[in-house]
């Protein structure tokens, strides 16, 4: 899989060494700013929910942008030319700034919160609290283990390091940096992992363009794409790209708890200026790094080894600088380090909130200090399993299309809940379990389509396509237009998608999982005489930690600034 | 003219990225600077 290392420029042993040490250093340097003799556990959760604009646009555009995101970018443009990219990062940003309507929502029912799952759990009971929670936990070890094995790989590669050795050097820095102040680390790092990303891009991709011919690229190499790569408004783009990825990042926004984390932490005023800040930083910076697949297409290059995941290292080693390669190199841990961080912070939050928190000591009697134990232990425990995983080469990375099918069966009951006071736990429930029932056999083309099977499956997915448009519209515009803009969008979709529309398995799946929920959750909620008081919610969720704030004070051995 | 839009379509995204960087930098040292004249850590 990996190709010779011979076909890549490497680094010298010693300038990794100091790249490495520089940007762990640093980090490690930040976070020990900051740091406090006894941490708080709130705080080491959500930070005190009071983040301001710098440091949380800094930190919403970091976590979104991850190593895999580059490169599935990159892949998109080699792939589906040039509107693959803008059909990965357009669509992958735009998500951020549809969420943001219900953020505003789930801070005001649930000011204090630390994870979605803890406010599921005041709203609906422990069913639906451990579907989120259990997806997530699932979901960040994959992506900790996925940024851990690109790691690995990027070192193996530009350097004479190998993969362990370069998993083990990633995973032990994030850890170190991470580890004792938690979320707070992990927000305050994110500036600078995000200078260092953005900062890079601002300057590699230029340079490789001008280094690779500049424009004359696109005349000689006009004919290495076919006219569906060359074509900005290319069906098979759209279908095969765009489309998947928009009912997927959806999904992924709203039942993530890395963003969700972000979301309480944030100051509530401030919320709609991060999240508008995070769609620009993260859409132009991912697109921006697609760019690169899109050369190499023109410039008719072969992804070394036949892995599209080499394009962007071999487009930076065969066009960069050396001393470029360097900052390559760092642009690439920071993107990963900065998801990686806050996985850990995500999952030490759901271990402390959602399991000790809630289920094993209860919320009353919960120790603050037995919470950042708890929190500091899966910290550890998380990132050995992610070792594990990323050392064995085990393929984690197939579980999950699961998390992100429980996450487009979570859409809908997850946002009815914040707004629909008839929702209840047993409909929430039972609608999340069936969507997932339904989208396994049509993802994974158990049934044959060719039928009226097919059809059925068809009308169903354009139902979720009604869904996801009313979705979209409905945090900004309001119920009446939602329900517009749903059937307009479905009956506009049907005529084009019935008959065909089983054929895309990835995008028919996830639009099954969409609607099957959405259809549940209504119809057992409508005729409903439950009327959830929202109120509760505030009185159910507080913080765990009551130590006075003059205790935190007092024990801050180092503060910022001073 | 396409492979002028074509450079300006590749070329772009850079700029785009700069000024958000620039943003985000200039919203962070105001944070920076108001937790110090408040006398409290920055997170």
């Amino acid at each position: 899989m990996t190709p010779p290392g011979e076909d890549f420029y490497q680094l010298s042993g010693w300038t990794v060494i100091l790249l490495l040490v520089l940007f762990y250093g640093g980090t490690l340097l930040m976070s020990a700013l900051i740091g406090k003799k006894k941490e708080n556990a709130d705080g080491y959760m959500t930070a005190g929910n009071k983040i301001g604009f710098g440091v949380s646009a800094a930190s919403m555009t970091a976590t979104w942008i991850w190593a895999s995101s580059m490169y599935a970018s990159a892949t998109a443009g080699y792939t589906y030319g040039i509107s693959g990219p803008i059909h990965y990062g357009l669509w992958g940003a735009l998500m951020i700034l549809f969420i943001y309507p219900f953020g505003r929502r789930i801070r005001k029912v649930a000011p204090k919160a630390h994870t979605l799952a803890e406010v599921m759990y005041a709203r609906h009971g422990r069913s639906s609290q451990l579907m989120l929670a259990g997806s997530n936990i699932v979901g960040s070890l994959i992506s900790l283990t996925s940024n851990f094995i690109a790691g690995g790989a990027l070192i193996a590669l530009l350097s004479p390091f190998s993969f362990s050795q370069g998993i083990i050097v990633i995973a032990a820095g994030v850890l170190l940096y991470t580890l004792w102040s938690g979320f707070r680390a992990s927000v305050l790092t994110d500036f600078a992992q995000v200078v260092a990303m953005l900062g890079a891009v601002v300057v590699i991709i230029p340079a490789v363009f001008f280094a690779a011919g500049g424009p004359d690229m696109f005349e000689q190499g006009a004919q290495n794409l076919t006219p569906q790569q060359s074509n900005f408004f290319s069906s098979d783009a759209f279908l095969n790209q765009g489309a998947p990825y928009i009912a997927a990042v959806l999904a992924y926004a709203i039942g993530n708890q890395t963003i969700a984390q972000r979301l309480f932490a944030v100051r509530e005023d401030l919320i709609k200026r991060t999240f508008v800040t995070a769609t620009v930083g993260y859409g132009a910076t991912i697109i921006g790094v697609g760019m690169l697949g899109v050369m190499a297409l023109y410039l008719g290059l072969s992804p070394a080894g036949g892995d599209v995941n080499n394009l962007i290292p071999q487009m930076a080693s065969t066009y960069l600088h050396p001393l470029l390669i360097g900052v390559f190199l760092i642009m690439i841990i920071g993107a990963l380090s900065s998801t990686a961080d806050s996985d850990l912070a995500a999952l030490s939050s759901i271990m402390m909130a959602d399991v000790y928190g809630q289920n094993v000591a209860g919320k009353k009697k919960a120790n603050p200090k037995t919470m950042l134990l708890v929190g500091r232990i899966t910290m550890i425990v998380a990132t050995a399993a992610a070792l594990y995983f990323a050392s064995g080469q085990m393929n984690i990375l197939d579980l999950l299309v699961f998390v992100g099918a429980l996450w487009g069966a979570l859409v809908f009951p997850v946002i009815a809940s914040f707004y629909w006071e008839k929702v209840t736990n047993k409909a929430f429930t039972i609608s999340v379990l069936v969507a997932l029932a339904a989208f396994i056999p049509v993802r994974f083309e158990w049934l044959p389509m060719d039928g009226a099977l097919g059809i059925v499956t068809d009308v169903v997915a354009v139902i979720g396509i009604g869904v996801v448009l009313g979705l979209m519209c409905f945090g900004f515009f309001g119920l009446k237009a939602a329900k517009i803009i749903g059937a307009v969008g479905a009956l506009a979709a049907a005529p084009f998608a019935i008959g065909f529309l089983h054929d895309y398995a990835v995008l028919s799946g996830s639009l099954v999982a969409y609607a099957v929920s959405t259809l549940v959750c209504y119809f057992m909620c409508f005729r409903s005489g439950t009327s959830f008081d929202f109120d509760l919610i505030k009185q159910r969720i507080g913080d765990f930690d009551q130590r006075p704030e003059t205790e935190a004070a007092e024990a801050a051995t180092v503060q910022a600034g001073k | 003219m396409a492979t002028f839009f074509l450079t300006l379509y590749v070329l772009i995204w850079p700029l785009i990225v700069a000024a958000t960087l620039f943003a985000i930098c200039k919203g962070f040292f105001k944070d920076w600077r108001e937790a110090r004249q408040e006398g409290r850590t920055l997170i």
